[in-house]
């Protein structure tokens, strides 16, 4: 190995993020060893900005690092004779949707904490940690480095699952996730153990080069890892999990997780698909046509006798990752390119719709009943109407963004000839715009409740703008931008899918 | 030499009593130990696959062998992050029994 090869700008966004983490947790040691017991609460909500602003630096230095990659084309490996991290268009655009959704979800903490009195300074620490270990996956060739990146991400957010250590609910999230994420990881380590026993190789071009489908250790190897992933992005029939962990994690958890993990998992699993297997045919295909329709119909399904908000987006986040399947039936590179561009309309849509709920939290509670949205019109209508607009997007209504993205899948798989899919995916969409307009008729049709709902906080109101803005103009212009010249997403889109080496 | 598929079987053999320890029993200590033998049981077939691709003298290939170490590490932050969540849930509810864990159903 030679050291002066050695790609170490490969590395810049998952150093900026880990050396915010740390940065965060050392910050935290030291600035309340100076707090005075008389004004504990002041002084905790002062640390925790301070520890948001770090960590929002070094977001934004890693979104820079990996959005200046991206538009100058790089594609380098940290070490080129023995590739394990590659920073290529792909990863570096999925970094880019990542760092957004992480720093958004920060942003929403920074009053949604004190509200729930969990206002620790690890909060953000785990948050930035869990980030660098997606980053790690997204951008990884080697099964070694997905595995740890996947490790990197995941432990963090069992804590984050966790993190209201005094609440019932929580604790049951973080456990639950917990043992469902070990369990999920050890067979997805497994069926790499037996994709290395049949092909003898780690890194994804060799096991391209060695894979036998006729070898029974490489198919079973294949479908435990297919298993392993479908766990993580919350797939039917494995998904009994999500809707546990979504209600019972503090709200900006579960607005973190659901965009980000589900983020990082497609995009790696997109990477080992099209790098680690050679053409495997029909019988993969014919697995992800089971489980994106299974996703569909049940997670819509489900969604319609939920009562608590987040857990009916927990319902309708396992059936978009059907929606996302779709794509990967259709498997062109059109196809691709929607299932990267849906990614990133969704983020948008669903921290917005999980931001009005983390707006509503104050006095250590949650107002994530349908109930308690019952006549907010009346006394927040901003609020009401912005999650009315993120229902909408998310139910796929014409005119938002989450249309765009539905057209563009649907679309790419009826022109590779998925045309019963396309038509059962329109069929749940249809069915899911009953349930996400329960939310927006409880809070214009009903009477408003007794008590007086929170106020939205500045910071909560800056992610809420963004987020509206960006459904509506993604949806009005989603690949012609009249602005900006540089923002016209789908074509970014194609070109990340495109130069996947 | 052990042949391979003895170290595959037995490996196979341990994996599957960690995953029927998962979904069978009740006791969260018992299910951390059953996630934990499924680990070994990878780490088993990692070192027994070494074996089969083990390379020449003068260039020895340890693919496997580092996976395990990498495994290994991983699996010890995971029990801690775990046996913490446990100990939360303890002292709230005073009980390890999954059964009492569940608030949160449809």
């Amino acid at each position: 190995m030679n050291p002066s090869a050695l790609q170490f700008h490969v590395l810049g966004p998952v150093a900026f993020v880990s050396i915010g983490s740390l940065a965060v947790l050392l910050g935290e040691v030291f600035l309340s060893r100076k707090v005075d017991p008389g004004d504990k609460e002041v002084a905790e909500a002062r640390i925790g900005s301070l520890l948001a602003a770090i960590s929002t630096v070094s977001l934004l230095l890693a979104i820079y690092a990996a959005g200046f990659a991206f538009f100058h084309g790089t594609s380098a490996a940290f070490n080129p004779g023995n590739p394990m991290l590659s920073l290529d268009p792909l990863s570096s655009f999925a970094m880019m949707l990542v760092g957004v959704g992480a720093l958004l979800s920060v942003w929403l903490s920074i009053t949604y904490l004190p509200a729930l009195h969990i206002n620790h300074g690890e909060y953000y620490a785990l948050l930035l940690l869990a980030t660098a270990g997606m980053f790690v996956m997204i951008s990884s060739v080697n099964m070694i480095a997905v595995f740890m990146g996947l490790e990197l991400m995941s432990i963090p957010i069992y804590a984050l699952a966790g993190f209201n250590r005094g609440n019932l609910r929580s604790n049951e999230s973080g456990l639950k996730y917990f043992i469902i994420g070990t369990f999920a990881s050890a067979i997805l380590l497994y069926g790499m153990a037996l994709l290395y026993g049949a092909t003898g190789h780690t890194d994804f071009a060799g096991i391209r080069a060695a894979f036998d489908p006729s070898s029974p250790l490489a198919v079973a190897g294949l479908v435990l890892v297919v298993v392993g992933f479908a766990f993580k992005i919350s797939s039917v029939p494995f998904h009994q999990w999500t809707p546990d962990v979504y209600e019972g994690a503090p709200t900006s958890v579960t607005a973190f997780m659901s965009v980000t993990v589900k983020t990082s998992a497609f995009v790696i699993l997109l990477r080992f698909l099209t790098l680690a297997l050679p053409e495997v045919g029909d019988d993969l295909n014919a697995v992800f046509w089971v489980l994106a329709a299974l996703s569909m119909v049940v997670g819509n399904f489900m969604a319609i006798i939920q009562t608590n908000v987040k857990r009916l987006l927990a319902y309708s986040s396992i059936a978009h990752a059907g929606y996302l399947l779709v794509g990967f039936v259709a498997g062109t590179e059109e196809a691709r390119a929607a299932v990267l561009f849906y990614l990133m309309i969704y983020m948008f849509m669903n921290l917005g719709a999980f931001g009005v709920v983390v707006a509503l939290a104050q006095g250590g509670r949650e107002s994530d009943r349908i109930d308690d949205f019952a006549g907010l019109a009346q006394r927040r209508p901003g609020l009401a109407a912005l999650m009315t607009l993120f229902m909408l997007a998310l139910a796929g209504i014409p005119g938002t963004a989450g249309f765009m993205g539905k057209f563009y899948i649907f679309s790419a798989a009826v022109q590779a000839g998925y045309i019963w899919l396309a038509i059962l995916g329109v069929l749940t969409s249809v069915v899911s715009v009953y349930y996400y307009l329960r939310v927006p008729v409880a809070m214009y049709m009903s009477d408003d409740t007794e008590e007086e709902p929170a106020e939205a906080s500045s910071s909560e109101l800056v992610v809420l703008g963004l987020c509206a803005l960006a459904v509506i103009y993604f949806g009005l212009f989603p690949n012609h931008d009249p602005l900006f010249d540089a923002l016209r997403l789908l074509d970014l889109a194609g070109t990340a899918i495109a130069q996947v080496p | 030499m052990v042949p391979i598929e003895h170290v595959t079987a037995l490996s196979a053999a341990l994996f599957t009593i960690g995953v029927i320890g998962v979904l069978v029993r009740r006791n969260l200590i018992v299910i951390l130990m059953s996630v934990e033998l499924m680990l070994n049981a990878v780490n088993l077939a990692f070192v027994g696959f070494n074996r089969v691709w083990a390379g020449t003298t003068e260039q020895p290939l340890l693919d496997g062998h580092v996976f395990v170490l990498m495994v290994i590490t991983v699996a010890a932050a995971e029990v801690a992050v775990g046996l913490g969540i446990v100990i939360a849930l303890v002292r709230n509810r005073d009980s390890v029994n999954i059964e009492d864990v569940s608030i949160l159903r449809w």
